[in-house]
């Protein structure tokens, strides 16, 4: 209990000083030692958050060797990307050695391969995003018809009819781009003041090393 | 006014407005407006315990260190209440994200909900899974929304950053019959989340939650804070306004 009050100790004031330092560097002149502290936080920070990503590598090896030895369901699909993600690190060690030869000599094939099949796979996932998007905004009427239901639901239509390369929607395209170019925008900036305010009263909540992650 | 001189106020005003409705409500019961998604957030985790079936939790790409550090530790906020209820449950909930950085965040969340609850015990680090990788990733939301329909979640509560990949989640949400609560701090994801879902939190609802859930003096000032800062800035624009246009 001590040793763990100790290190919640530890994280706050750690959490704290960094905060500050941010903060002062921010409002410093460029050149200040302020600055130049804050420039040597952030550059930690970088390197931090580059170890993670093998963190988050181990995580996926480990989620999906467990749900592939406890036989849960989709265990087929965590088997292929266990299979995959061996793969593609022997491949990029292979890479690295320049073990190559004859046509292949010189080349880089892990990006190659990552490049055929991540884009390959993204597109068509981007392709079903506009189906569920239409789907849910049909749902949307079916689950209540009110004002702003119905509001919604005719921008869509306005917008994905105004982008129809038809002459006889040209005023379509019109009212669409009116419809971005105004309420959109408006709608936009409001939603993201929000978010800036509530992103400060938090901050300063941390800065107070008072968020319960530093604490508990 | 410059930049610094802006921040500096703008702090100011957070951090008295934070004390002093922290100190308002430890004294008089502060009534919060209603917001039907944290209506839902406690019936979420009640049901689960009782019909014994899992919740699925994301924080999208949220990152820790990054612009959307504030909406991951909120996020993670929120979770944690949530948390603390299901922990009694042998049916552990699930957290999936898309930044690698979020990750260390998100189990030490589930892991200080289960000592809370003295089940330490029950804890896994796999109850948080991570797929790659970051802003709008498409292969992350296919993927987490198939780990939630596998593991026969009840319920998917989407909070912190997403893009237009949320539509994934809504999609599998209704093909599943699971209730679905989602946020993004993100205008293309906030529309998404809006369209799906039937309780969505809007913009800087997130950022009241552990108003909401907890009812902590300070986390009540947070919200008081947020309202105070919000009508400043109305009052900023307004007369800004007038005074251009007189």
């Amino acid at each position: 209990m001590r040793r763990h009050r100790l290190l919640n100790v530890l994280a706050t004031a750690t959490a704290m000083i960094a905060g500050i330092v941010m903060l002062a560097g921010l409002l410093s002149d460029p050149g200040s030692d302020w600055r130049t502290l804050s420039a040597l936080v952030l550059r930690l920070v970088a390197v931090t958050i580059a170890i993670t990503v093998l963190i988050g590598i181990l995580n996926l090896l480990g989620v999906h060797l467990g749900r592939f030895v406890r036989a849960e369901r989709g265990w087929p699909y965590s088997v292929v990307i266990l299979l995959v993600a061996v793969g593609v690190i022997v491949l990029r060690i292979l890479d690295r050695a320049e073990i190559w030869s004859g046509a292949l000599e010189g080349e880089q094939l892990s990006p190659r391969v990552f490049e055929a099949v991540q884009v390959s796979i993204e597109s068509a996932l981007a392709a079903l995003v506009v189906f569920f998007l239409v789907f849910a905004a049909a749902r949307l009427m079916r689950r209540s018809v009110s004002v702003w239901n119905v509001l919604f639901t005719a921008a869509v239509v306005v917008a994905l009819l105004g982008w129809l390369p038809v002459r006889e929607l040209d005023v379509l395209a019109d009212v669409r781009e009116w419809i971005v170019r105004v309420p959109v925008s408006a709608g936009a900036r409001g939603i993201l003041l929000g978010v800036a305010l509530g992103t400060v009263t938090v901050g300063v909540r941390v800065l107070l090393g008072q968020d319960r992650s530093l604490r508990d | 006014m410059t930049d610094s001189e802006l921040i500096i106020s703008l702090l100011t005003i957070a951090f008295s407005a934070t004390l002093i409705g922290a100190v308002i409500a430890r004294r008089v019961p502060v009534r919060l407006r209603r917001i039907p998604a944290y209506d839902a957030m406690p019936e979420i985790a009640a049901d689960a315990v009782e019909s014994g079936h899992r919740v699925h939790f994301s924080l999208g790409s949220s990152a820790v260190g990054e612009q959307s550090t504030i909406s991951a530790l909120t996020s993670s906020e929120v979770v944690y209440q949530l948390a603390d209820r299901l922990a009694i449950s042998p049916h552990p909930p699930l957290v999936t994200l898309s930044h690698p950085a979020t990750l260390p965040l998100a189990q030490d969340t589930l892991r200080r909900a289960y000592e809370a609850r003295l089940r330490a015990e029950a804890f896994r680090t796999t109850q948080a899974a991570w797929y790659p990788l970051g802003m709008r990733s498409l292969a992350f939301a296919a993927g987490a929304a198939a780990h939630s329909a596998d593991i026969d979640a009840a319920s998917s509560v989407l909070l912190g950053r997403f893009g237009t990949e949320l539509a994934f989640f809504g999609e599998n949400a209704v093909r599943h019959d699971q209730v679905f609560v989602a946020h993004s701090d993100n205008p293309s994801g906030q529309a998404v989340a809006y369209a799906q879902s039937e309780t969505p939190l809007l913009g800087e609802e997130l950022y009241a939650g552990p108003a909401y859930l907890s009812r902590r003096p300070l986390h009540l000032g947070t919200a008081v804070a947020m309202d105070v800062l919000r009508w400043t800035v109305i009052m900023a624009i307004l007369f800004t306004a007038l005074q251009a246009a007189l």
